[in-house]
């Protein structure tokens, strides 16, 4: 087990980045932390600054004003961090793809681990992805890595 | 409402006027010289206490289009105020000495369409990012330009 | 007057969901002025319009605000259909408002929410947020989704509400108005969001003139208007109802109105379905061929104040300008009023309380709570100081 594999293991701290979203994807994100989702019994929590955290959440097109905001933001992050692009518009552009101040999907900007597409993906599908990148690969995929 | 008289009596009270028109259930366009513009917001806003709600600007074939809404709240009619201002000087007075309100939507113009404002209290960059190049305006129509 | 200091906060700041910039100048405790930068948000919405046709502007609209995604497409579908004269069934007037007004009772119970979150009262926040959530799986079953409805079409709407559904959504109802009183005695009675609340950033029905401020903000300031009835669209002239309004015009009387306004929805949801159930199953969408040249207007009530929708068509089958003007726009500039005088910690919830929609606005400004204490306290101490000061209001009450 990697340094990385280590520090993913349990208790994921999450910060959440708004880059020019409709909001949607935040409330969804805000909701997994309420009761009936309650993500704080698997110790993940929301962190009110990039310096604690293990994950970067990603939500919203990036505006050619966020662009550098974003980049610093992530600069700013200990690694390694696990970046995920939450919602259609940080994987494609979404619907907004074709606005003027759209300066190019999220994996343009930063490198991006893993991309729950849905508008707004609903918060089970936000788990079942973090879940997913953090799920040990499966046997053959292991040995092909050695 | 009675909308007949309202039109007969603001046409009285503003001689200016160009042209009144009801272009919808009750939704009414009043089209005015820029010179009038102080006057009859004066009038609307402090007098008859509509109330603000936005203004619409747009580039058309004669000039620019200011569109000052207001709302009657009273009769639930929306009046609204038309000022062309011609392509090669898209200047008009601001009107935040009158609505305070005001401030932001004539700045985002001023960012999208390049309309000058004058007197306005700040005119600086509101909506468009920092590396946004000056004089490009996003709601120009830019075949037009090209093609005059 | 003494030295400034200048808070500055953002763009990405814990406090806050979405990014934006404000400097906060500060002589003490007290804030003697604001100023902000916006854009961060800014996606060019009312340019990408001009391009779509008018059919898919609605899942363009529904995707400015995503609490609002009902009330966008319920303005800009009243400007299209003045313009072409639609006349829609009845039935899909009666489905539009009960969406419409199932979504002010959720936006309403997230704002409690969020309220309750920026002034440290979190049990609050979960309530409000875990009772949100049967709303939600009734949108679910209504529309198809969570948010984002797509429920709107030009001449009517898209999905039908049949009898089954109708009877799940009158048993949610009476769960949320139970629900609901449960909140409200959370709030109304509690001596320390009285003390917290009351007095807290008010704004006179001057302020609200000034800055063309409209919604559950206006009408917190005693101003007594409500585009639902003045200008009634949809279903809303064919149910009773009434417009809440309290004269105070602080962050009390704000989370006041909102609150009894959802009372008001659920009746006017029942009401609908009621209607609902008496009409014949039938078309649920008028025909509707092309949208003829011309200016349509159109607003609605959305739950933070009227969005605004001006359309203009040149015949064609895309709209040549779409201006939108969302509540916020007009109701987040009152904070110039609301705060300035105010203790900083004061301006978090003042601003907080026109339930200001930044993506909506895309803009946005926020106000950071700014701790000086000098007189530190260990948690022992602190808990008996609060316990104290909360007897104390108790009494005075």
């Amino acid at each position: 087990m990697g340094i990385k594999d280590l520090s993913f293991k349990k208790s994921l701290w999450v910060f959440h980045l708004s880059a020019g979203s409709c909001n949607n994807c935040d409330i969804e994100i805000l909701d997994l932390l309420t009761p009936r989702y309650d993500v704080e019994r698997f110790g993940m929590k929301l962190v009110g600054s990039i310096r604690h955290a293990d994950v970067l959440l990603v939500t919203g097109i990036i505006t050619k004003k966020t662009k550098a905001r974003v980049l610093e933001v992530y600069e700013q992050a200990p690694k390694p961090i696990i970046v995920i692009a939450i919602g259609a518009c940080p994987c494609t552009g979404g619907i907004f793809a074709s606005g003027y101040n759209f300066a190019g999907p999220l994996d343009k900007v930063i490198p991006v681990d893993a991309y729950i597409p849905g508008c707004p993906p609903k918060p089970e599908a936000m788990l079942a992805g973090v879940m997913k990148l953090l799920a040990p690969p499966p046997p053959e995929q292991a040995n092909a890595n050695k | 409402m009675n909308i007949e008289q309202y039109i007969i009596d603001i046409k009285d009270k503003f001689p200016d006027i160009t042209n009144v028109e009801v272009i919808n259930t009750k939704r009414l366009m009043v089209y005015i010289p820029q010179s009038l513009l102080p006057k009859i917001t004066d009038y609307w806003f402090n007098e008859l206490q509509y109330r603000y709600v936005i203004v619409t600007a747009m580039d058309s074939k004669d000039g620019y289009e200011l569109i000052y809404h207001y709302s009657d709240d009273s009769s639930g009619w929306i009046m609204s105020l038309n000022v062309l201002l011609p392509h090669d000087t898209p200047e008009v007075e601001s009107m935040t000495s009158i609505v305070y309100g005001i401030e932001w939507i004539e700045r985002e113009i001023m960012d999208i369409l390049g309309i000058k404002f004058l007197n306005h209290p700040k005119p600086e960059r509101f909506l468009l990012p920092e590396s946004w190049p000056e004089g490009d305006y996003p709601y120009r129509r830019k075949i037009r330009k090209e093609d005059r | 007057m003494g030295k400034k200091t200048i808070v500055p906060i953002g763009p990405y700041h814990p406090l806050l969901e979405e990014p934006e910039f404000f400097k906060l100048y500060c002589d003490g405790e007290t804030v003697v002025d604001m100023e902000w930068e916006t854009g961060y948000n800014h996606r060019g919405i009312e340019k990408i319009c001009e391009s779509k046709t008018f059919e898919q502007v609605f899942f363009v609209v529904e995707r400015i605000c995503g609490i609002c995604s009902t009330s966008h497409p319920f303005a800009y579908a009243n400007a299209v259909e003045s313009i072409g004269g639609v006349q829609i069934p009845v039935r899909a007037k009666l489905i539009r408002s009960i969406v419409g007004e199932l979504e002010r009772i959720h936006s309403h119970l997230l704002w409690v929410g969020l309220a309750g979150h920026f002034l440290g009262y979190n049990t609050v926040f979960m309530w409000a947020w875990k009772y949100r959530e049967p709303v939600l799986d009734m949108f679910e079953i209504i529309t198809g989704n969570r948010n984002n409805y797509a429920m709107f079409t030009i001449g009517g709407v898209r999905r039908d509400i049949d009898e089954t559904k109708a009877t799940e959504l009158l048993k949610v109802l009476d769960d949320v108005k139970k629900k609901t009183d449960l909140l409200v005695g959370a709030v109304m009675d509690d001596p320390v969001i009285h003390a917290r609340l009351k007095g807290v950033g008010t704004l006179t029905a001057k302020d609200i003139h000034d800055f063309g401020a409209v919604g559950p903000t206006a009408r917190a300031s005693g101003v007594d208007i409500d585009v639902r009835r003045d200008d009634p669209y949809a279903a809303y002239d064919m149910v009773n109802w009434k417009v809440i309004t309290t004269p105070e015009g602080d962050v009390f009387a704000k989370a006041k109105v909102r609150l009894l306004e959802m009372y008001e929805s659920i009746s006017i949801i029942k009401q609908c379905l009621t209607l609902l159930q008496k009409e014949t199953p039938g078309d649920i969408k008028a025909k509707v061929k092309e949208i003829p040249e011309g200016i349509g207007i159109g607003h609605a009530e959305a739950p933070r104040g009227e969005v605004f929708h001006f359309v203009k068509s040149d015949g064609g089958n895309s709209p040549v300008r779409h201006k939108i003007r969302a509540p916020s726009y007009n109701c987040i500039t009152t904070f110039r009023r609301s705060c300035i005088g105010g203790t900083i910690s004061d301006a978090a919830i003042a601003t907080a309380a026109v339930d200001p929609c930044y993506c909506c606005t895309e803009r946005m400004v926020q106000v950071y709570d700014y701790h000086s204490g000098k007189h530190m306290m260990n948690a022992a101490e602190l808990i008996k100081f609060s316990q104290q000061k909360t007897e104390e209001l108790r009494k005075k009450l």
